[in-house]
């Protein structure tokens, strides 16, 4: 509550610092030279900072953080939408940017509020990578990290930038009359500006190599493209209008590739007159595509691989000698298919084995797939599988004199971490520019603390001519420097980066049109139209295709993959992204070995629930190679090929984070010659570990009044009443529509607005966007693992997933429909007790739940204060400092959504997360206050952005647009599954929605009437 | 001239009762009797008249119907009509069937307390009031009754009060 | 006389033929004696139960709810099964001195008293606990409808939580005044007979003065009749409402019809055991065989297998109707309660309360001390689990398969339960030592019908009484306050 003028405290404050007295005179008076980008832009250059002395002065506390933000943000950066030319206390600017970390690229938008970054949104200007993902979302907070390095340090104590640049650039010398090599080692940057500072450097150090390394490597793809069109990038691969999708193991909807696709994919996947695109997965984990798609084939990669040889023979025409006959028929099945789809289907593989990628690239280029994008190739990854095996091998040669690292951590990534850091002592001069003291870091002779990309400027190619410009949005919190900067010091280049950029730019990429507008809209297109031609022969094909049809399993496979929420473990400091639930095990705070039921029984590896609900699951020891991996918890995970196993990489990281966000086994470590798939013995170990899962009970019990779904088949043919039933009642005598019976006398609706949030449980890819946009935007706290593990998540959003526990969930429905009596085989006992254990390949279904907002809310009835009301425009208010906690009205909640404040979450050291030390609360929304402890919290359909949304409407004279009512979650998601509006403005979308056919309530019997509805799940399983 | 008050004691209560008839019988006149415990008919014996306490009780329990309807229209009707889950807050009667259970409970809550209140002021009980029974037995086992007398019949009473089976009278001291 | 009339088939209240100054005597005697040794013993550990509770709920207050076993799933367990519990165990009390009251039960009299302090003690458990469970319960009183400075902020007569604060605050005031006004007369008789001039303090302030007065005892009876006309309802009207926390909700397993009837047969049920446990104690422990006879014993028994049977066709109907309703989510809750993952639980309900009182139905069993008191332990047992059933069982598993959990106590839950019982006691043993246990005026008032000795000379023919030899004449001092008292006639 009090949380307000926590922002602006410090120690120095305190102590009358006479700059904070200072600053807080003229706080907001910094102006942005906006004006003079569109006058004469070469007055940019004169302009200076003036208040980089005051950080100095102040020694980098929070306070800096509290001056960085609170004059404006850098000069040269720009703002989305020009409207205020200086910041208004109480008024958002939003400023377009980009992420490129070397794992996740994206254009965003930037919410900051009295200049502090507190956002991530889309950046509806960007037509592609324009999606923050969960990652990208919660890449906010990172900026606010405690644990992140404040200034340059050698060997642990602290140094100044002067000094550090003097021993660099005396290494560099000495390496040039030397003649050894300087290794320049960075993530796949795909910066156009970057390598022009790397050229520099080289130009001044002949002897420079730059090298860049992917911790999750798509090496194999890019030696494929390479080979296949004679550039170094990826096939992107466009699903705005596919009809069939082929994915053999490409968690497309994930990381794929640097992941991108959901929205072009989700468009298609929404029934448009009748029509929908089909979608095939095979794979050996259970992805988010594969949970996605209408129909999944569990298999091993030897089988897929094999399937993927049948298939390319098959479209050849060539007669399929597939022994395995199931396989063979599903590839026959798959081959007519895409046969018939022609031009409209498309095959993604994500075997990490060139063979495979060349057969893929073969085939659609057999297929002249439409979306098959060779001509644009994406950029978004670079390295080769063996770079640090190479810098080891140079190292150990004594051919290196200094490394000079940029963010990548191979200390932690690499599997042979040991070998690379006898490298680094080997060479004897390393300077690891990092954000935190990682583990590659602390090895260092010098650690150059980085900015975070809020911080700094940068550009981007992610795809061919798809450009994005990353300015900042608040000036450096702490001592630290972008490493592009760096590079120009050490190159001798007397320019800032902005300026070297813009130069860049105007000389190569914008020819002509405007740089301040490419800064403003943070993306840039430029047109090259070009093509390229396949050039691999047919024999070569067919011997890649027999080397795959003759590969042969050894033992069981062990699936290396990256969580939605981790990625590849650069954000591990992060509690939003740390509890965020796995979109597939819904568990936190943990990496564990998913494996399919039968293999965990040939084990003895089991998962119990304990008293408390808690879930338990074994410890086993993983064996690769000469490497092992101890106490690795097990997740028996449906749909799980047998003969697999899944790990996830990214987490298990010690260094340079605090001790909570410790999780998880570190699975890089068996990431052998950066191949995914790696052949493993397990062991059973003694033990249980304690997960933390926010959902214990896998699967839907046959309550299809919960997740309705229908085929594509049945909602063409058949009248909706059949398959989106309204549930009746008997009135009178008379079957009639819940709907319609009310005992009451209706509250009057009409006037003003009544909102409503619209779910299309077809477009939901379970991504999980909207549940950390939501964290981000209500400041929801994060409570740690144990809490979690005891059923006390505190998320407003929340994504169900289930698992059919027959074939499909049709099937469940009907099989708990036939239960006849109590005991035998088809009675109540043992019949609803089999429903709660998933099937083998189960069906999966997800559902964003939050707050439904009923307009006869059970909740509101039963509090005793009346701290929970409803309001004219549909939202069901909670009035937290009215609440004394009783919390009768999450017991008569049917949906379970709201939640509990059991204890103190912010400022209490029992709970030490963002919200515990002055740097974290920096993130937290000033419009949305913290709440206490004792008191229920739920989703507000963000009404502090709803009046916001009325109120500006009013200020300026006019009507609300359809659109301009957003909430968080519905900003956040990319694949236009979440639709918000106001249904009393009858040409609004959510109106048009609201009569869809497919449109339904959750729960419509319990006669709640929720101003939230959902929309009836197609799966489009006729062609199989 | 001011009349005496003979105290006669008696062991049990239907002595007592025998008593009280004879010596009301005589046309003297009881001023007060003091039992350990309810002596039933007692109170007709002596001509008391009934309490009127019931009626009293049941006009209390009216009251706290009232209270608790205005207020409930007050608060819930008029001074701050919100939509809570729905039900209709536009006029009492729509919303009187979430009222039910308070106005039962305030009705008795009223009737009970007022009238217990009446009842001990009535009677003169409070807190560190002095006890005012002349014999401390007359709460334990002794019935005592008190009798007004003329000078002149002193005697005969005297006589009656002995005849009538008292253990013990005592006669005011001159 | 008529008025002593009673029919000689009926077993006599009082045996050891008594006096009136025995009964004095005799109720007296715990008052003015010393404590004995089992007595301090178990006030003890009563005492430690206490205040082991007392430093958990501190701790929770200190803490947060968090300390508790709840989750997001199930926001009440041990708290409002408590809760129910106390209250439910409460109403015995009044029942017994209204009811009973009301329908001219002589042998109610012996145990009214003790069992009014039972409902006054157990509500005073009952009430900890809304107000403990609450997130911020220094805020309790917002549930009060005071003004307040922000004008029109009131509380919401819509929820079955402000019915019950009514309920609660109306029933525990009016047993209070119900019961003190029975102890008046029983105050003043040990007032009249201390002899130590600080109980003669103590107890002449308890008794506000109570004299005796004809006039007094004519008002006496009908207040106690016309409270007990309003109890009555009133102890009806409390449980209902506690039951309406749960039938007018939306949750499968709460939203039942047959709640109020069931909760108040249940509430009679652990409340007759609880007396039953207490009263074999305690005639033992002070002695009053002669008041508290295997009589009352039996027909407290009696009542408590009648109740138990109404109860068991309660849970019978609930899975009838369950079943009968054709609403799946309905029928998943009943049958996960019976074979869920807390079938133990109901289980354990069943047993202890539609099984265990059967045996009643032998009056070898029901007339045997040890064995109803044995009963009335598992009875009790049973109705804390048929509450836990109730909550938690509905809660853990209702609507969306996906907020599905489990439910486990925390040591402080324990700590806080086992509080209560050790303050129930604390109090309990502490009335027991102060306060005349036995109405000693109703008592004298039926010695003569319905005491052994007065039945058997009915019995022979012979008057109740004997006129006493003649009486002597004394004088006595005139105090200004005495003469001439007033007294409305």
């Amino acid at each position: 509550m009090a949380s307000h003028k926590q922002y602006w405290k410090s120690e120095a404050e305190l102590t009358n610092d006479p700059v904070v007295e200072q600053l807080a005179q003229n706080e907001f008076t910094e102006t942005l030279p906006v004006n003079d980008f569109f006058e004469q832009e070469s007055s940019l250059k004169d302009s200076q900072s003036s208040r980089r002395d005051f950080l100095k002065f102040l020694g980098f506390s929070t306070a800096a953080a509290t001056l960085a933000a609170c004059e404006g943000p850098v000069k040269k950066s720009i703002p989305y939408v020009i409207q205020p030319d200086e910041i208004v206390p109480g008024v958002a600017n939003y400023y377009a940017t980009t992420i490129a970390d070397g794992y996740d690229f994206a254009s965003v938008l930037v919410k900051t509020r009295e200049g502090r970054p507190i956002k991530i949104e889309n950046n509806d200007r960007a037509t592609l990578f324009g999606g923050a993902n969960a990652r990208v979302q919660a890449s906010v907070l990172n900026l606010y990290d405690k644990n992140r390095l404040q200034g340059p340090e050698a060997s642990g104590s602290a140094i100044s930038w002067s000094d550090l640049d003097a021993a660099v650039i005396a290494r560099l010398e000495s390496a040039k009359s030397t003649g050894k090599k300087v290794v320049v080692l960075s993530g796949t940057k795909a910066s156009p500006s970057y390598s022009k500072a790397i050229e520099a450097l080289k130009a001044k150090y002949p002897n420079v190599e730059y090298h860049t390394y992917d911790a999750i490597s798509s090496a194999s793809a890019l030696d494929a493209f390479e080979q296949a069109y004679g550039e170094r990038a990826l096939a992107d691969y466009n699903l705005f209008s596919t009809d069939i999708i082929v994915s053999f193991d490409a968690d497309f909807l994930g990381d794929w590739q640097g992941g991108g696709y959901s929205k072009g994919y989700a468009k298609n996947r929404v029934p448009h007159h009748g029509h929908m695109s089909h979608h095939v997965q095979l794979e050996s984990n259970m992805t988010l595509s594969g949970a996605n798609a209408d129909k999944r084939i569990p298999l091993t990669t030897v089988e897929q691989k094999r399937a993927l040889a049948a298939l390319y023979n098959a479209l050849k025409g060539v007669s399929a000698s597939e022994s395995n006959t199931v396989i063979a028929g599903h590839v026959n099945a798959m081959a007519q298919k895409l046969k018939a789809a022609g031009s409209k289907a498309v095959v993604l593989c994500g075997i990490d084995d060139k063979d495979a990628q060349l057969i893929t690239l073969a085939i659609n280029e057999l297929l002249k797939s439409d979306a098959f994008d060779v001509a644009q190739p994406k950029y978004v990854r670079s390295a080769s599988a063996s770079v640090i095996e190479d810098i080891i091998a140079a190292a150990n040669k004594n051919e290196v004199a200094a490394i000079l690292i940029d963010s990548v951590n191979p200390l932690y990534s690499a599997p042979n971490a040991e070998a690379f850091s006898s490298a680094l002592a080997q060479i004897g001069f390393s300077v690891t520019s990092s954000f935190s003291l990682t583990e590659t870091a602390a090895a260092s002779t010098f650690v150059a603390s980085a900015s975070h990309f809020l911080e700094s400027w940068g550009d981007v190619e992610m795809k061919k001519d798809h450009y994005g410009i990353t300015q900042p949005v608040i000036r450096n919190l702490f001592d630290t420097r972008q490493f592009e900067q760096s590079l120009l010091v050490w190159a001798g280049v007397s320019v800032t980066y902005h300026d070297f950029i813009q130069k860049n730019w105007r000389s190569t990429v914008l020819n002509g049109s405007s740089w301040s507008q490419a800064v403003q809209d943070g993306v840039f297109y430029s047109s090259s139209k070009g093509s390229r031609n396949f050039r691999i022969s047919e024999g070569d094909l067919q011997l890649s295709s027999n080397k795959l049809s003759s590969s042969s399993s050894n033992g069981v496979e062990l699936v290396l993959y990256a969580k939605t929420g981790m990625g590849d473990g650069q954000m591990a400091n992060n509690p939003w992204l740390q509890e965020f639930p796995d979109p597939i095990s819904r568990a936190s705070w943990d990496n564990y070995l998913t494996i399919s039921k039968a293999d965990a029984l040939a084990y003895g590896f089991e998962n119990i629930n304990v008293a408390n609900g808690g879930l338990d699951g074994s410890y086993a020891t993983l064996k690769v190679g000469d490497v092992t991996l101890n106490r690795v918890p097990v997740l028996i995970q449906p749909g799980q090929a047998k003969g697999t196993v899944g790990l996830a990489l990214g987490y298990g990281r010690k260094s340079g984070i605090q001790e909570e966000m410790q999780t998880g086994v570190n699975a890089y470590s068996l990431y052998l010659g950066q191949s995914k798939v790696q052949s493993v013995s397990l062991e059973k170990e003694r033990g249980m570990h304690e997960f933390a899962c926010v959902q214990l009970h896998k699967t839907l019990m046959g309550r299809g009044d919960i997740i309705k779904e229908t085929t594509l088949e049945d909602f063409i043919s058949k009248p909706s009443e059949e398959w989106n039933p309204t549930p009746m009642v008997s009135l009178d005598h008379q079957e009639v529509p819940a709907t319609s019976v009310d005992l009451w006398e209706s509250f009057d609706r009409t006037v003003g607005h009544h909102f409503n949030l619209s779910i299309d449980l077809n477009a939901c890819t379970g991504c999980g966007a909207c549940v950390i946009a939501c964290h981000a935007e209500n400041n929801v706290p994060v409570v740690g693992k144990h809490e979690i593990r005891v059923s006390r998540d505190m998320h407003w959003l929340r994504i169900d997933r289930y698992y059919s526990s027959e074939e499909t969930f049709v099937q469940d429905t009907e099989k708990k429909e036939n239960l006849d009596g109590l005991f035998g085989d088809n009675g109540s006992l043992s019949g609803f007790g089999s429903m709660e254990d998933p099937s083998e390949n189960p069906q999966v279904a997800f559902q964003p739940v939050m707050c439904q907002h009923c307009n006869h809310a059970p909740c509101e009835t039963v509090c005793p204060v009346a701290a929970t009301s409803h309001s004219r425009q549909g939202q069901n208010h909670m009035a937290y400092n009215r609440c004394i906690g009783t919390r009768y009205c999450a017991n008569n909640c049917p949906y379970k959504v709201r939640r509990f404040n059991w204890f103190l979450y912010n400022q209490n050291d029992e709970f030490d997360f963002h919200m515990n030390n002055d740097l974290g609360r920096m993130v937290l929304n000033p419009d949305v206050n913290v709440r206490s402890r004792g008191v229920m919290e739920k989703c507000s359909m963000c009404i502090q952005r709803t009046q916001k949304t009325i109120l500006d409407a009013k200020a300026e004279g006019r009507s609300i647009k359809d659109g301009e009512f957003q909430t968080a979650c519905s900003a956040a998601c990319d694949t236009g599954a979440l639709v918000f509006g106001d249904i009393n403005d009858k040409e609004s979308r959510i109106a048009k929605l609201k009569e869809s056919e497919r449109m339904y309530h959750l729960l419509e019997h319990v006669g709640t009437q929720p101003n939230v509805f959902y929309h009836v799940k197609v799966r489009n399983t006729e062609k199989a | 001239m001011a009349s005496k008050v003979f105290r006669a004691l008696y062991t049990d209560d239907d002595i007592l009762m025998n008593a009280v008839k004879q010596v009301r019988g005589q046309k003297y006149h009881i001023e007060e009797v003091y039992t350990p415990f309810p002596v039933h008919g007692l109170d007709k014996a002596l001509g008391l008249e009934d309490s009127r306490i019931s009626m009293a009780a049941f006009l209390y329990g009216v009251l706290g119907l009232t209270v608790a309807v205005t207020m409930m229209n007050y608060i819930m009707i008029e001074d701050w009509p919100q939509d809570i889950g729905g039900k209709p807050s536009f006029t009492f009667l729509q919303n009187l069937p979430a009222f039910i259970p308070v106005m039962f409970e305030m009705t008795v809550f009223f009737a009970a307390h007022l009238m217990v209140i009446t009842f001990y002021l009535r009677s003169r009980m409070w807190p560190f009031k002095k006890a005012e029974n002349p014999n401390p037995r007359t709460t334990s086992d002794i019935f005592l009754m008190e009798v007004a007398v003329k000078s002149e019949q002193e005697e005969a009473l005297t006589e009656l009060l002995l005849d009538t089976g008292a253990i013990e009278v005592q006669v005011p001291k001159a | 006389m008529a008025s002593h009339y009673e029919a000689p088939i009926r077993k006599p209240l009082v045996t050891g033929s008594k006096s009136y100054s025995d009964v004095s005597n005799d109720i007296a005697r715990p008052v003015e004696g010393k404590a004995n040794k089992q007595w301090w013993i178990v006030f003890s550990i009563a005492l430690v139960a206490f205040l082991w509770g007392l430093g958990s709920i501190i701790y929770t207050i200190a803490t947060g709810i968090g300390v508790w076993g709840l989750n997001k799933t199930v926001n009440w367990a041990w708290d409002i099964t408590n809760f129910v519990w106390w209250v439910g165990i409460g109403h015995a009390g009044t029942l017994i001195s209204a009811v009973l009251l009301l329908f001219r039960q002589k042998w109610r009299m012996a145990i009214n008293r003790s069992a009014e302090a039972m409902t006054i003690f157990s509500v005073v458990q009952a009430g900890l606990f809304p107000i403990i469970h609450m997130g911020r319960p220094w805020l309790a009183f917002w549930v009060l409808p005071i003004p307040n400075q922000y004008g029109s902020l009131w509380v919401n007569f819509n929820s079955p939580l402000l019915w019950d604060v009514f309920a609660i605050s109306t029933y525990l005031s009016v047993s209070l005044v119900f019961w003190w006004t029975g102890l008046l007369p029983d105050f003043a008789m040990i007032r009249d007979r201390a002899v130590r001039p600080f109980q003669k303090k103590i107890y002449s302030l308890l008794s506000f003065g109570w004299t005796g007065r004809a006039k007094d005892w004519q008002r006496f009876e009908e207040v106690s009749l016309v409270l007990a006309g309003l109890a009555t309802p009133l102890v009806l009207s409390v449980h209902t409402i506690v039951s309406f926390d749960f039938a007018t909700s939306v949750i499968p397993g709460w939203h039942t019809t047959i709640f109020p009837p069931y909760f108040v047969a249940g509430a009679i049920f652990s409340g007759f055991a609880m007396v039953n446990t207490l009263l074999i104690i305690m005639r033992k422990v002070v002695g009053f065989e002669d008041y508290i006879t295997l009589q009352h014993i039996e027909l407290m028994n009696i009542v408590i297998m009648i109740t138990g049977s109404i109860v068991g066709c309660a849970y019978i109907t609930e899975l009838f109707i369950a079943w009968y309703s054709g609403v799946e989510y309905e029928q998943y809750a009943f049958l996960n309660r019976a074979t869920g993952p807390y079938a133990w639980a109901y289980w354990s309900m069943m047993t202890c309360n539609v099984f265990s009182p059967q045996f009643m139905w032998f009056k070898k069993l029901r007339t045997s001390i040890m064995f109803s008191f044995f009963i009335s332990i598992v009875v009790n047992i049973g109705m804390w689990f048929e509450r836990f059933v109730i909550i938690v069982t509905s809660l853990h598993r209702d609507y969306l398969p996906s907020s599905w959990t489990m439910f486990s106590p925390t040591f402080v839950d324990i700590g806080i339960f086992i509080g209560t019982i050790g303050f129930f006691f604390v109090l309990f043993l502490l009335y027991s030592r102060t306060f005349p246990v036995i109405a000693q005026a109703e008592v004298k008032s039926i010695l003569k019908s319905s005491a052994d000795n007065y039945k058997a000379l009915r019995a022979e023919g012979k008057p109740l009484y004997e006129m006493p030899p003649r009486g002597k004449v004394t004088t006595y001092e005139v105090e200004e306050s005495n003469t001439n008292s007033t007294t409305d006639h």
